[in-house]
């Protein structure tokens, strides 16, 4: 089914597929400055969880953002149209198309393709309108909210936003590893010349009926995640958003752009096993299916992002499929939800987000509230600082609840490479 | 990376569940009947905002699937459960069958049901945590996909593709590229919706719902690479095109899609032997008629039957329930070379169209086993 012929459609070169552009919204940083930075020293954002009432929870920590401005960032379509995931979503693309220098016309008279991954679309929303009808009735809910809850906004926001007639919006909402497959689908429609330029990753915002599944499951954890430790205790819930902006390598060279990494394959499988349990053997397949399409051996991963959930079941099984693949001496496994929480369908576009970054910037991002490294959990974490490192491919694993696995995998542009 | 191949993909089989009926053969003849298929609601059983509704007859989870593990699924999982069956039908897959099999399923947000249910029963418990565990497998937007990846072992790429009215024609899209690169041997795509309480009064305070009736359902296609098709194709998935209307003009937004899609797929106009249109209610769905009548001619439009006027809005079921309609008429015509169009608006603004080269010989619904 596979072959190893790298860049080929039926005959013609299928061509590279390059990041050109970075947006970020999350709780360690909006912009990627501040996000560097926070990546660098370990940053946490852990706080008291504000934008539901936590009343008769035993806790509630989580890693929300504060202090975002949406009106910085959407300029065009009314805020009153748009839920908060929304809003996350067109102001990571806006810093993205800014990052890769490209003017609105400029997209405007490309073809794109705008995925955006999420889990909870505009759940938080949906919370809000369960809770009217709770205390005053179905006749009593608010006309406004209830038009803005379609999945497909998250994406549909980003084209209202620039204004985009020639585009085909996709939200996946492949829950927890949706990032990862919007960023697959942006790479797969530029090199079958589906599209031009892609707008790709994932967004969700934090929301009652995603905590009190995961706090139901006993997957919350207390105080911090700590993951691959020995005390873990389970997630904090996350937000925000992250989108990269792809082309053509050649398309990249021609305008002269920055390229952070280039795509250079990913893979997707599905366990067809447990609702919430991940399994070994489905993740390991999707790495190894990621490795063969990247053509890229596993001894030449310098470093892994891991799903790094910091729940007992996700970090013993997934370093389980990655020993499978790796061996015995995996490569540097890190887990940026210590730092992020989880953002669910935002997640994976953060790793590769905060990887494309890393390669750049020359070190290794942390996993940060490391005590002890679980017996069965044995990988180097970079446990709490960062290190400083020369590398060059990386790969972000993304896991989500119905065992649908997707892994991405990033190398470093080197010019002279080329 | 894998050798990518741009020979369009064939659609070898199919299954629909809807207010037509259980299976194919139902949807195929209502669909050549022109049956009517909205009813009463019986308001004890849906306590809704409207008096009729086009809902699947006879739809009993635990009798079309078994009581075990059906409790808490909600009616989106079963459908699309249900239809997949029906798709695969008696075949049992291999190791090496099953991890090339992906799926791609359409959805609007999952099941506002089951989401609303548990934030519900976070607000009105005796503590906020005490919810129904069984109800979180069903809360996720990617609950029916994974349900029926468990249920019939399909272990390659499945995902959930949320673009509301059109998603069945992104599915189709989507899982061509999983083809064309060597992500899979074979797919099934689909989209599924449906009818529930929370969906009701959400589309009746939302500014899209202009009044208009609810239906339900869902359509499973499975799609094989031309080479490698181990069942007789039933159309050639010629071409796809996307657009994202932005100024509100529709009908140019759907113009743009169609003479795209013909331009991809190498079809001249007059080739065009039928065409459906979405009928999504409003000024879009007019403008999207109108559209899809100035390339393709009334009497293609005239071949297959309106099909919300016959089931109501079936949300993101609708395109791929337009799909299994033109398919269901092509048996009934002499379709040698002849293509279709498919178009789907949402009132959010996806605009979606697909171009079929329909096969030349009649077939029965479903598509043979041989």
């Amino acid at each position: 089914m596979i072959s190893d012929n790298p860049t080929n459609v039926d005959g013609r070169n299928a061509g590279r597929v390059v990041i050109t552009g970075l947006g970020i919204v999350s709780s360690i940083g909006i912009g990627m400055p501040e996000f560097v930075d926070s990546l660098r020293s370990g940053r946490s954002a852990v706080k008291p969880i504000i934008s539901f009432d936590t009343t008769g929870f035993d806790y509630s920590n989580g890693c929300e953002i504060t202090g975002f401005e949406p009106g910085r960032w959407v300029k065009n379509v009314p805020m009153a149209e748009l839920g908060m995931a929304s809003q996350f979503s067109i102001a990571a693309a806006r810093m993205a198309v800014e990052d890769a220098g490209l003017s609105t016309d400029d997209l405007r008279s490309l073809s794109c393709q705008i995925s955006v991954g999420t889990a909870d679309g505009e759940s938080r929303d949906l919370d809000y309108l369960t809770e009217t009808q709770v205390r005053s009735g179905w006749t009593a809910l608010d006309p406004t909210i209830s038009s803005r809850l379609t999945a497909n906004l998250l994406s549909m926001a980003i084209a209202r936003e620039f204004g985009l007639s020639h585009a085909e919006t996709t939200t996946i909402g492949t829950a927890c590893s949706a990032g990862n497959y919007s960023i697959g689908n942006g790479f797969d429609a530029i090199r079958m010349g589906d599209a031009d330029i892609a707008l790709c990753g994932g967004a969700d915002a934090v929301c009652r009926k995603t905590f009190t599944a995961f706090y139901r499951l006993g997957t919350i954890a207390p105080d911090c995640c700590r993951p691959f430790d020995r005390d873990r205790r389970g997630i904090l819930t996350g937000e925000g958003a992250g989108i990269l902006v792809l082309e053509r390598l050649e398309s990249a060279i021609a305008r002269g752009a920055t390229i952070y990494a280039e795509v250079l394959g990913y893979g997707l499988t599905c366990d067809a096993y447990h609702p919430a349990a991940p399994e070994a053997a489905g993740v390991a397949r999707c790495m190894k299916m990621a490795l063969r399409d990247a053509n890229v051996k596993p001894d030449e991963i310098d470093l892994i992002s891991a799903h790094g959930t910091g729940t007992k079941a996700n970090d013993v099984t997934e370093v389980r499929a990655i020993r499978e693949v790796f061996g015995d001496a995996p490569p540097r496994t890190i887990s940026l939800k210590s730092m992020l929480g989880h953002t669910m369908g935002a997640a994976s576009a953060h790793s590769a987000i905060a990887c494309s970054l890393a390669i750049n910037h020359g070190f290794i991002p942390p996993t940060i509230n490391h005590r002890v490294t679980d017996p069965e959990c044995l990988i180097d974490c970079v446990p709490n600082e960062s290190v400083a490192a020369d590398f060059r491919i990386v790969q972000i694993n993304g896991l989500a609840f119905g065992g649908n696995n997707a892994v991405v995998i990033l190398g470093r542009y080197d010019k002279e490479s080329a | 990376m894998s050798v990518m191949t741009m020979v369009p993909p064939v659609i070898t089989g199919w299954s629909a569940i809807s207010p037509f009926g259980l299976d194919a053969d139902a949807f195929a003849t209502g669909i050549r009947e022109g049956r009517p298929t909205c009813a009463p609601v019986d308001h004890a059983a849906w306590p809704v905002p409207e008096e009729r509704a086009c809902l699947v007859p006879g739809f009993d989870i635990a009798k079309l699937l078994g009581a075990k593990g059906t409790r808490t699924m909600n009616r989106a999982t079963g459908l699309a459960v249900a239809a997949v069956g029906q798709v695969l039908g008696e075949e049992k897959l291999t190791a090496h069958a099953s991890e090339g099999t992906a799926f791609a399923l359409g959805t609007t947000t999952g099941s506002a049901q089951t989401m609303m249910d548990l934030t519900r029963q976070s607000f009105v418990g005796e503590r906020p945590y005490l919810v129904e565990p069984a109800l979180i497998p069903y809360a996720g937007m990617n609950a029916s996909a994974a349900r029926c990846a468990i249920r019939y072992g399909l272990k390659g790429p499945n995902t959930t593709i949320a673009t509301g009215r059109p998603a069945g024609i992104s599915a189709l899209s989507y899982v061509r590229r999983l083809l064309a690169t060597g992500r899979a041997a074979r797919a099934l795509a689909g989209a599924v919706e449906e009818y529930s309480v929370a969906r009701s009064w959400l589309h009746h305070h939302g500014k899209n719902g202009n009044g208009g009736l609810l239906g339900e359902g869902t359509a499973i296609f499975m799609v094989e690479p031309a080479v490698s098709a181990t069942r007789r194709p039933l159309a050639t998935l010629l071409a796809t095109d996307f657009r994202a209307c932005v100024n509100g003009d529709f009908g140019a937004t759907v113009l743009t899609a169609v003479r795209a899609a013909l331009a991809r797929g190498g079809v001249s106009a007059d080739e065009v032997l039928i065409a459906s249109h979405s009928g999504a209610s409003g000024p879009a769905g007019q403008a999207e008629r109108a559209a899809l009548a100035e390339v393709a001619g009334e009497a293609a439009i005239s071949r297959v039957p309106d099909l919300a006027e016959l089931i109501a809005d079936a949300g993101a079921a609708s395109a791929a329930l337009q799909i299994a309609a033109v398919l269901s008429v092509a048996q009934t015509l002499r379709t040698a070379g002849k293509a279709a169009l498919i178009t789907s608006v949402d009132p959010d603004g996806a605009v979606a169209c697909a171009l079929l080269r329909l096969a030349d010989d009649t077939l029965p619904a479903g598509g043979p086993r041989e």
